[in-house]
């Protein structure tokens, strides 16, 4: 039986995540030393283009990645834990599909990515994840109630349509920077980062946890089966539906602003119930944690390989991500 | 009464003489009506000694074949070509993806190419179905000249093609001279061929080469492995280029400066020297390369239209 010392894994997660914060902001085109980064809080000059860059570049993308990070992983704890089933992740509900459907149909269709103003793509990918997910969850519910084996073969279904579609608009699309464009955003980048997005995704992760945080008893009474959930009390079906919208909510945004980004939504939940157990009460927040200081590593090693912008994010996740996953299987065994 | 037989004989082997020794003076490979050739990246291809069918898989070596080859010999054009006029009277073949059974069923005896826009694969496919493939390679305007040269003499056609690299370098250098006297200070140009994500010209292209000439400089002096680099805001805010090229003020004000806000702190912003490009001149280099030269001086050349726009 491994020793669990939740309080002590999420102090090493939070360390990690400070450390990788630091390191994250001396990446980049202009040199930074920590004196600098110091000095740059405390005496803010945006006259400096160092300094703006410190914080209008470097500390928005950084901390994007960490809210991508945990919302992903936070969401594919949920759906792993809602259809009982170790293969689920965030894009389980079509999310990721109809989002990428969303962006390519805009990257193709609206060369001048912008309408009155507005930068199209993460609106497109949003309506495209919203309208993949409800369609979703309706095809996986029966009465009023979501059920796990439907909702799952929904989920194939429905991706599966959405990235044919998509692939249809990019094999049709004839302007090569369009399918550069496509490309790009399809393995997920950091690199649009800014303040006046942040918000959204630090909302929905701050209110799924504050939910979740008194939900976690129900999560792991979930996990017994539907019949011995319902039996012990708990209303299963307003359960499920709570989990959908949350999980749907924290992967919409963070898809729409980020691109699906993969393998951290599978690969965080396992590394967590394996350092913590299946039943913990901190796996969430340690899960977030954890999936935040995952996304913070892939992004400075992305950055670190490949200068100037960075290899694509989703490259890195799946690179060094499903080495590491393989090694947790074979442990576990 | 003619003369005797023997003495005919001897005077038809005197008549044929100079032919037989001609004839044994060349080479084996015109013997064989076949050359063997290396190409630009160095890969050996044997192609007819005189091609009467040919074909391009590049726009701009397109515009090569129309200004040096004998147009008759031109089987096809691609969805691209639109230079010179004259392209569209040719059938149309697809290169994205090749149309590898049209390409068979029209018999180019060579299909030439420029490194990056054909894939080494797709070329040993054709090269597999009885098709050689020669690839050019440009890094400078001069290298473009050699290729239109090179492509003179695989044609037959060294004389016209000589005829025009001389001219064009006749331009380039009354180019080179009043740039000279145009800048004082050389500018700073960044060259982007992509707005959402950021692609540049990279310094390892013939960009580099062609704004040297045009009176600027690639804003880009690091060489990465790819040459057309995606770049990052806080790459672009470091180089902080003097002239912006890829769109108009305008139109870039409303898309490209509005996503991307930080950067309207670069020179080029601040003074308006944000200018479109003809697209298809610069990414072509062929005949109209110094035109491409020419445009990029006329661009460096311009004075902001209105007062610079204070730092924000």
């Amino acid at each position: 039986m491994p020793v669990r010392r939740p309080a002590l894994w999420l102090l090493f997660g939070l360390l990690l995540v400070l450390a990788l914060l630091v390191l994250g902001l001396r990446v980049g085109s202009y040199a930074t030393s920590y004196s600098f980064i110091l000095n740059t809080f405390w005496h803010y000059n945006p006259a400096d283009p160092a300094q703006l860059v410190l914080m209008q570049l470097r500390l928005p993308r950084l901390l994007l990645a960490l809210l991508a990070g945990a919302s992903l992983a936070v969401s594919g704890y949920l759906l792993q834990t809602l259809v009982t089933n170790p293969l689920a992740d965030p894009y389980l509900l079509g999310t990721a599909s109809g989002a990428s459907l969303g962006a390519i149909a805009c990257y193709v269709l609206v060369p001048s990515l912008t309408f009155m103003g507005v930068y199209l793509p993460p609106v497109a990918a949003l309506v495209g994840a919203c309208t993949a997910t409800l369609l979703v969850v309706a095809l996986g519910t029966r009465r009023g109630k979501i059920l796990p084996a439907p909702l799952l073969l929904a989920g194939v279904a429905v991706g599966a349509l959405a990235a044919a579609l998509g692939s249809l608009l990019t094999f049709l699309a004839s302007p090569e920077g369009s399918l550069r464009s496509v490309v790009f955003w399809a393995f997920g980048s950091f690199e649009r980062a800014g303040w006046d997005v942040l918000p959204y995704p630090a909302a929905a992760l701050g209110i799924s946890l504050l939910v979740l945080v008194f939900l976690q008893k129900d999560l792991n009474l979930l996990l017994l089966g539907e019949e011995r959930a319902a039996a012990l009390g708990l209303p299963v079906a307003r359960r499920r539906w709570l989990l959908v919208l949350l999980a749907a909510g924290l992967t919409g945004g963070v898809v729409a602003l980020c691109g699906p980004v993969g393998f951290v939504g599978l690969l965080v939940p396992h590394l967590t119930r394996g350092l913590l157990g299946t039943t913990g009460r901190y796996n969430l927040v340690v899960c977030a944690v954890l999936g935040g200081a995952f996304l913070l590593a892939c992004d400075l090693l992305a950055r670190l390989l490949y200068p100037p912008a960075g290899l694509p994010v989703g490259l890195v996740t799946a690179l060094f991500g499903v080495p590491f996953f393989v090694y947790l299987l074979r442990k576990n065994n | 009464m003619g003369p005797p037989a023997y003495l005919c004989a001897m005077r038809v082997l005197l008549l044929l003489l100079p032919l037989a020794l001609l004839l044994g003076c060349q080479p084996e490979a015109e013997k064989t009506g076949t050359v063997q050739v290396r190409d630009d990246l160095g890969r050996a291809l044997k192609m007819p000694a005189h091609p009467r069918r040919v074909l391009a898989l590049a726009p701009s070596m397109s515009e090569i074949l129309f200004a040096v080859a004998d147009t008759a010999t031109i089987v096809a054009r691609l969805p691209q070509d639109d230079y010179p006029a004259a392209v569209y009277r040719k059938p149309v073949v697809n290169n994205y993806p090749l149309d590898l059974e049209k390409l068979v069923l029209l018999k180019p005896d060579v299909v030439f190419t420029i490194e990056g826009i054909t894939s080494v694969d797709d070329a040993k496919r054709l090269q597999d179905l009885g098709i050689p493939v020669y690839f050019q390679r440009y890094l400078r305007v001069e290298d473009v000249f050699k290729g239109i040269d090179d492509v003179g003499r695989l044609l037959g056609r060294l004389p016209q093609a000589r005829h025009l690299t001389d001219s064009l370098r006749q331009q380039l250098r009354q180019l080179t001279i009043s740039s000279a006297r145009l800048n004082t200070k050389t500018p700073k140009v960044l060259a982007i061929t992509w707005l959402d994500p950021i692609y540049s010209y990279g310094h390892n292209t013939l960009f580099t080469n062609e704004i040297r000439y045009a009176g600027g400089r690639n804003a880009i002096t690091e060489t990465f492995p790819q040459p057309y680099p995606a770049l990052t805001r806080e790459y672009v805010l470091k180089l902080n280029p003097d002239v912006l090229l890829g769109g108009s003020f305008g139109k870039l004000d409303s898309t490209f400066f509005k996503n991307y806000p930080e950067l309207k702190r670069i020179n080029a912003y601040k003074n308006r020297r944000v200018f479109p490009i003809t697209g298809n001149l610069m990414e072509r280099p062929g005949p109209r390369v110094v035109e491409s030269v020419r445009e990029l001086q006329g661009l460096l050349s311009q004075t902001p239209p209105t007062p610079p726009i204070p730092a924000r």
